[in-house]
């Protein structure tokens, strides 16, 4: 039977039965953070193992809601860092896509708006989703392992690409329009671009597909 | 005077008779590990830190496990961080297991046992889980598969790329006992 408890969450409490069975169930309950049920029987049979028995350091055994609430943050975070960085590829891939009217010979001022218009919302997108996970909060003495390292090495690489690539965008943008041939440091818009959107895709990949 | 010395001889000697009646068990190593489906990964997440103790009394033992949801490691810190918070780990960080075997049950080398495991702030009660006994010398190996879900424990199922894990999370159990 499910129980309000102060903390928020509901218990379930033993019945009378069970409890005679499991007297020890009470001691544990009570180190981790359950109300103590004063109804209880008390335990019947005294030579039962009980958790203090086990020697565990005080640290683990106890419950803390406040080390509970820092990680149900830090999942709700990642979580929407996770949402919006699948939902980012769709804007990503629509500006790499419309790069060609951008680009070509054949472009136009139209074509170039376009694509210039869909790499500031990217942009914005990215740097929201990022947000996400540098700000969600850290869990101390937990080291980095597995295909996480990846995806955190990964944005060393897609990060700074996704500042330089709209202001070399932007450099190129003006050339083209004022007529000019794309020249200089924006000629490599296109290179700068191609290497983060590859480096994003396999950051992606990288927590989402067993290597 | 020989009533009050035999009275002081039984008082000296019936206690640590009846105490010698109380056998213990001690878990000496274990491998737990629990199993996890998701359509893009097949996880386990194994942990080697479990304690336990059995008392026996009158034929009759009593066991207890215990293994901190921490300890759990599937090899991706971020992934054994979300199963954490998933589980409430950091308000409930103890997993815990209680049984009862009769004595005669060890000569057995296949038992079935009623388990009640607390775990995420949720207790579940498994009927006749079957184990494999291997008795070795002053040893005895318990192994078997506790057929946990996800929802016994009323747990969120976690999900990645917005599909959910399967409810089914079996629990491995390797664990090497020695009397004391």
């Amino acid at each position: 039977m499910a129980k309000f408890s102060p903390l928020g969450f509901a218990v379930d409490t033993q019945s009378a039965d069970e409890e005679s069975l499991y007297p020890g169930a009470v001691l544990l309950a009570q180190v981790q953070g359950n109300p103590p049920n004063a109804t209880k029987p008390p335990a019947t049979n005294p030579s039962e193992p009980t958790l203090g028995d086990l020697g565990f350091p005080t640290a683990q055994t106890q419950g803390s809601a406040q080390d509970q609430a820092r990680l149900d943050r830090r999942s709700h975070m990642l979580k929407i860092h996770q949402r919006l960085g699948l939902i980012t590829t769709i804007p990503l891939a629509a500006t790499l896509i419309t790069s060609s009217l951008a680009a070509s010979r054949s472009s136009t001022a139209t074509g170039r708006d376009v694509h210039a218009t869909l790499g500031t919302i990217t942009a914005g997108m990215y740097l929201t989703t990022a947000y996400y996970a540098i700000f969600a909060p850290k869990i101390a003495g937990t080291p980095t392992r597995g295909p996480i390292r990846l995806h955190k090495a990964l944005a060393f690489i897609h990060g700074p690409g996704m500042i330089l690539t709209p202001i070399l965008g932007a450099m190129a943008f003006d050339q083209k329009n004022a007529g000019e041939k794309v020249h200089g440091i924006a000629s490599a818009h296109g290179a700068v671009a191609a290497v983060t959107g590859i480096a994003y895709g396999l950051a992606i990949l990288s927590v989402s597909v067993h290597f | 005077m020989n009533k009050r010395i035999l009275a002081l001889f039984l008082s000296l000697i019936v206690p640590p008779l009846s105490h010698a009646a109380e056998k213990e068990w001690l878990l000496e190593e274990s491998t737990l590990s629990y199993h996890v489906s998701h359509p893009l990964h097949q996880i386990d997440g194994v942990s080697h830190a479990a304690r336990g103790k059995g008392v026996c009394d009158a034929g009759q033992c009593d066991f207890l496990i215990a293994v901190p949801v921490k300890t759990f490691d599937s090899g991706d810190s971020n992934r054994d961080l979300h199963m954490l918070q998933a589980t409430r780990g950091a308000q409930f960080p103890l997993v815990t297991v209680r049984t009862k075997l009769t004595e005669t049950a060890f000569a057995s080398t296949a038992i079935h046992v009623d388990l009640e495991i607390q775990f995420a702030g949720q207790t579940a009660q498994y009927k006749q889980v079957a184990f494999q006994l291997t008795g070795q010398k002053d040893k005895m190996r318990i192994s078997g598969i506790v057929p946990a879900t996800v929802s016994d424990f009323k747990i969120d199922p976690p999900s990645l790329l917005s599909i959910a894990i399967k409810n089914e999370i079996p629990v491995r159990v390797d664990m090497t006992w020695r009397p004391q």
